[in-house]
């Protein structure tokens, strides 16, 4: 299927557009551009409402929720996050989630960095069909594999921990092959200087290799990152007890166990509070890795 | 979930043949040395293991998983085609197999519909238009179980949700609670969660597409309808290939709102294949009959991607 997927844009082009004049302001009628302002306020209001809607219902206090009324500010109370912070469990599922996703993050960019950089610019054998079948697992449905990933960890007895969690997740083929990419569109000059240099390979990877693969160390990183931290369906079979719940996994049996509205919206908007802020400050990392790359988030 | 556009591979130096006197050309004419090798391999071999043992190991086991009768603790017997033999006949599969497929039909043309106008709306530059656009793409990096809760209560009986249909003269009832309703109301919520990548995938070919090409048509008097259908939408063709085949295969795996918002119900009206194979495989423990599921879900995906290609993905 992959080869089918033809790109629309070329990895690491920067848009043609930019460098010329945005042009044309004798097209944009002034019909069009009050038509487009209404629709796109339109939509933004209706893709914002669902935030507002969590962050306003977490701060009532707990009780019937109705609607206008309960859309506005006030009364403003402070219970639902007092009763969900004394309660522990939501702290330690917080923790589970930054475990889950900061190993996996320094994990996932480590090893598909190494070897990203050994299938682009070394020479071993057996080194295209280990590759190749690397990319074959970016076709493999998930679900397929979750399975028996599943049962080899549970024979090893990795249900209920961290590793049992974590490890799994580590190969990650996507990871490798956008670092394969990458790294082979570098010049090899730069790698040979510092080997006639004397530099051992290591040295290479650190003090060379790294470096100038910022770039989509920070892009990979913010999405690893931002995978792990939503996931639901692998934590949710990885993890039964309840101390070893993630945020989306706890949330989920909150709302099953009936606990109230607010509190549910509390736990939401705690769990959301860093992801906001990674988009925040990254939004640039999320943007060129959907359009460079197609990464799902 | 990761899905990936694939760019051209970046030509290596090595194989393009002109640069014969550079350095890399002229490594290339030695073997690889012993010590180049073995450390190339070292730098493999960490996510080597990982990939064996999580990755090529559970690809094959999952097929073959398919045709045993696994249950957690228990041994697996080699049962052949037992497990689909009782897929044909479990109603229950060819409702799932129903409610995912009409969940694709109804999900994947809006989510692109929404996509492609947004972007057309955020294509020129204009004040705020990065705000617009960051607005819509934030959907995408929520979670869709934080999603879910809000929307549970947006869909609610007395829901904002319900109060508009009620204003438009509809009855004003909860969606969730409804079993034909509630398969669009999980499409609202799908929609809503992932226009913004579709948006950015869609923006990011528009703004390749030569200025040139429009204002050729524009100077020939072609209308904005026109411009639209005969130079930018043959354009963006394998734009929307790619998203469409993309969409498609998230659509079949939908899982986390059914399991927040409806837990398959009403009476099976939103069960999906995923949530299926995850009923039988971690409620009943019958892995061996929810690796069928997966394998059926498999199947179809790749049945479904190949019609798109014959069809959307032929050149003209």
């Amino acid at each position: 299927m992959t080869d089918t997927l033809v790109p629309s844009a070329t990895p690491a082009a920067p848009p043609a557009r930019r460098s010329r004049r945005p042009h044309r302001p004798q097209q944009a009628s002034r019909s069009w551009r009050v038509t487009r302002a209404v629709l796109l306020f339109v939509a933004a209001l209706a893709t914002i409402f669902p935030f507002y809607t969590m962050v306003v219902l977490s701060f009532k206090p707990t009780g019937p929720v109705t609607f206008p009324d309960s859309l506005l500010p006030w009364p403003f109370s402070t219970e639902a996050y007092d009763r969900l912070l004394g309660a522990k469990s939501m702290l330690g599922w917080a923790w589970n989630t930054l475990v889950y996703s900061i190993v996996s993050v320094v994990g996932v960019l480590l090893l598909s960095s190494l070897a990203g950089y050994a299938f682009a610019k070394k020479r071993f054998p057996g080194k295209e069909p280990m590759f190749w079948s690397f990319l074959a697992m970016l076709m493999v449905p998930y679900h397929v594999t979750m399975i028996p990933t599943f049962i080899i960890i549970s024979e090893l007895g990795g249900v209920d921990t961290y590793w049992g969690l974590i490890v799994p997740t580590l190969a990650n083929a996507q990871a490798v092959f956008l670092m394969r990419q990458f790294i082979a569109s570098l010049p090899d000059s730069l790698f040979e200087a510092a080997r006639l240099d004397g530099c051992s390979e290591l040295r290479v990877y650190v003090s060379i290799v790294l470096p100038l693969i910022k770039p989509v160390l920070a892009t990979l990183g913010v999405f690893v990152f931002l995978w792990h931290w939503n996931d639901f369906m692998w934590p949710l079979i990885i993890g039964q007890s309840s101390d070893m719940r993630t945020l989306t996994t706890g949330i989920a049996s909150m709302q099953q166990e009936n606990v109230p509205l607010n509190m549910l919206l509390a736990g939401s908007v705690l769990a959301f509070v860093p992801i906001f802020m990674a988009y925040l400050v990254g939004q640039r990392y999320f943007t060129e890795g959907v359009t460079t790359s197609g990464i799902k988030g | 979930m990761t899905l990936l556009l694939v760019g051209p591979a970046p030509a290596r130096s090595s194989e393009k043949g002109v640069d014969v006197v550079t350095l890399s050309a002229r490594r290339r004419l030695r073997r690889p040395s012993l010590r180049e090798a073995g450390t190339a391999l070292l730098f493999v071999l960490p996510c080597l293991l990982l990939f064996v043992a999580f990755r090529f190991g559970p690809a094959v086991a999952g097929v073959l998983l398919g045709f045993t009768d696994y249950t957690i603790g228990g041994d697996a017997s080699w049962v052949g085609l037992d497990n689909f033999r009782r897929l044909i006949d479990d109603p229950t599969f060819w409702s799932a197999l129903k409610v995912t497929v009409i969940f694709a039909l109804l999900s994947v043309p809006l989510s692109m519909v929404a996509s492609l106008g947004m972007a057309l709306l955020t294509r020129r530059v204009f004040r705020g238009v990065k705000l617009f656009r960051s607005i819509f793409f934030l959907p995408v990096v929520t979670s869709l179980i934080l999603a879910g809760v809000v929307f549970t209560w947006v869909f609610a009986e007395h829901g904002p949700w319900s109060r508009l249909m009620g204003a438009f003269g509809l009855p004003a009832q909860s969606w969730l609670a409804d079993s034909t309703l509630v398969l669009p109301a999980i499409v609202l919520v799908s929609v809503w969660s992932r226009f913004g990548y579709g948006m950015l995938i869609l923006l990011a070919r528009l703004q390749e597409i030569p200025a040139e090409l429009e204002e050729a048509a524009l100077s020939d008097g072609a209308s904005a309808w026109q411009r639209f259908r005969y130079v930018t939408l043959p354009q963006l063709r394998p734009a929307l290939f790619f998203l469409a085949i993309i969409e498609t295969t998230m659509s079949f795996q939908v899982f986390d709102i059914v399991y927040v918002m409806t837990g398959g119900g009403p009476v099976r009206a939103s069960y999906t294949l995923v949530y299926q194979l995850y009923e039988q495989g971690f409620r009943y423990f019958d892995l061996g009959y929810a690796s069928a599921v997966g394998l059926a879900l498999f199947v179809m995906t790749v049945i479904v991607a190949l019609i798109q290609r014959l069809t959307l993905g032929r050149e003209e």
